[in-house]
């Protein structure tokens, strides 16, 4: 059985009387990587400083690897990346690197290796304020796992980057969950992480909309996924099962009746090479934000749990 | 996972005071304080008697008293120049954030930054006060080395305690500011008012009412500003005019009491410093 790596349970938060998290509750294994998404103001940053031990819940317990979270935070088993960190100008990447490394206690020649690793030994002796935006964001990537961290908490870390430094970035994320690493990306970049997720945390409002591996959360978001083919025109007309599903000539079919559907084309129609078009990532979250919408418009309120 | 040393308290505090040293030996307003303060000295020493005519070097209380009253003008508008960022800065760039998650208290990270910007102020207050001091011992009046140096040790530890207070002071008002510009704002502002204003309306009150109740306030007052403690320690230990702090020689407030506030200010400014850092969101 996989440890937990991060267990949030009913944890609320609120700012004065704002609410920046409401009930919220989730389990996350270890060695897995969770994307956590959400409209701006959501609920991420407050999730993630609870996580880090930056802010104590109002109400709720935040656990990591098993222990309750410390508002000292300081746990040297956690690597973080805040978003759009600019370091200390006057100082230079290998200075920067080597700060962080020294309160950790983490030697010099880590610092070189990751240097070296990071593409960043040609400009270790140049000003940060001379580091362009993928630069630093590699040099904060760096700093994340000076001490290989357990678990690695990523605020958008590609973020103004182009798509090839973007590239490096979730290739070294991919590297750190193979490796055994827990890792949460906090991202609005849906088509970047789709490929890399295990689970994903969709945040509306303070509350968990949804909570899953992407199998999940297009099963219980009602998805459609779309099957095109040249003759369902025709065989809708002989085969009147289809007809539910026909409409601007495919078939409209919920994620979870895609095997049902499968079989039916395969061993009903003889059809074996309709093209499938399933709902992405992206998809999933508007639904869900649509969702969480039309609730506010009608003046329901949210409750806990996904929905 | 890394085997990782656990670092010993002291470390911690060395490592973040040597990353503040290296910023602030980087910061061109250090280049701009550490001249200032030369100038200021040697200008005092050098030019202090041209004023009255003659172009010798002046004597002792004199010096003392020059230096003092542009000190007290100067050292905490330094001591705003090197701190007024140090906590504002480190959360607009987003490394205060992220040091906190380090293994390192909040404590820790105070103490390191004091230091380091304790030891960038006093190394220019001690060096460029020192050579004043050292001039004076060798082509001065011939007062005696013992008195220089006790006046000018005065001096300078003094001096150095008001660089201290108001290096907290802008740790505070970093603390509390959303932004650097208004972090300076705020600090100018009180500048303007403790070395200015505070001075002024002291003065008022002693020509309003000489009553036995203004008086026992004024030096009351007196304590309570740092920079007209700063000024009557170095003056009533000089025996130089004390001008509108002429109420503390006729009160006979002793130099222990005036260095004892001295010393008390720092302590109560960090200790409500960390506070107010210990209970700050980032």
């Amino acid at each position: 059985m996989s440890q937990i790596a991060v267990s949030v349970r009913q944890v609320s938060h609120f700012f004065d009387e704002r609410s920046a998290l409401n009930e919220l509750s989730f389990s996350l294994p270890s060695g897995q990587l969770m994307a956590l998404l959400g409209h701006n103001g959501a609920g991420k940053s407050t999730l993630i400083k609870m996580i880090l031990g930056l802010l104590r819940p109002t109400s709720g317990e935040v656990n990591v690897f098993g222990r309750a979270v410390t508002t000292s935070g300081a746990m040297t088993e956690i690597g973080y990346l805040p978003e759009n960190i600019s370091f200390y100008d006057k100082l230079t990447g290998h200075e920067v690197l080597s700060y962080f490394a020294a309160l950790k206690g983490i030697s010099k020649q880590t610092v070189n290796r990751l240097l070296e690793e990071f593409g960043l030994a040609y400009a270790q002796h140049k000003s940060v304020k001379d580091y362009s935006k993928g630069m630093k964001q590699r040099l904060g990537f760096a700093q994340a796992i000076l001490a290989r961290p357990r678990l690695l908490l990523l605020d958008e870390p590609t973020v103004g980057l182009d798509p090839q430094a973007s590239q490096f970035i979730y290739h070294k994320i991919k590297q750190l969950v193979t490796q055994g690493s827990t890792v949460i990306v906090c991202t609005h970049e849906l088509q970047l992480v789709e490929s890399q997720l295990d689970l994903a945390l969709i945040l509306g409002r303070g509350r968990r909309l949804a909570f899953g591996t992407l199998d999940e959360l297009l099963h219980s978001g009602n998805m459609n996924l779309r099957v095109e083919h040249p003759r369902l025109d025709s065989l809708v007309v002989t085969h009147p099962l289809l007809k539910s599903f026909y409409a601007d000539g495919g078939l409209n079919c919920p994620v979870s009746q895609r095997e049902v559907l499968m079989k039916y084309l395969i061993l009903e129609c003889q059809l074996y090479d309709v093209k499938v078009s399933t709902p992405d990532l992206a998809q999933v979250y508007h639904a869900k934000m649509a969702q969480m919408q039309v609730l506010n418009e009608l003046g329901l309120s949210l409750t806990p749990g996904d929905i | 996972m890394l085997t990782i040393a656990k670092r010993p308290s002291l470390g911690l505090i060395w490592v973040i005071a040597n990353k503040e040293l290296k910023d602030s030996l980087r910061n061109r307003w250090v280049l701009v304080v550490f001249a200032i303060f030369w100038v200021l000295a040697l200008s005092m020493t050098f030019a202090g008697s041209a004023v009255s005519g003659t172009l010798a070097l002046p004597s002792l209380s004199s010096v003392i008293a020059s230096l003092t009253t542009v000190s007290v003008f100067i050292i905490p508008l330094a001591a705003i120049l090197l701190s007024h960022d140090a906590f504002v800065g480190e959360e607009e760039a987003g490394t205060l954030c992220l040091l906190l998650t380090y293994p390192v208290s909040k404590s820790q990270i105070l103490v390191g930054k004091l230091l380091a910007h304790c030891t960038v102020t006093f190394t220019a207050i001690t060096s460029s006060y020192g050579s004043s001091a050292a001039i004076l011992m060798l082509f001065g009046r011939g007062e005696a080395w013992e008195e220089i140096l006790s006046a000018f040790g005065l001096l300078i530890a003094s001096s150095c305690l008001l660089a201290t207070i108001f290096i907290l002071i802008s740790y505070l008002v970093s603390l509390k500011s959303a932004e650097k510009a208004r972090a300076v704002g705020s600090l100018l502002g009180l500048w303007f008012a403790l070395v200015l204003i505070y001075d002024l309306l002291l003065l008022a009150l002693l020509v309003a009412d000489l009553g036995y109740g203004s008086q026992w306030l004024v030096n009351l007052l007196i304590l309570l500003n740092p920079t007209d403690l700063y000024r009557a320690i170095n003056l009533v230990s000089a025996g130089a005019p004390l001008g509108s702090l002429g109420l503390l020689a006729q009160y006979e407030w002793s130099l222990p009491l005036l260095l004892g506030a001295c010393v008390a200010w720092p302590l109560l400014l960090l200790f409500w410093t960390r506070r107010v850092f210990i209970t700050k969101l980032v």
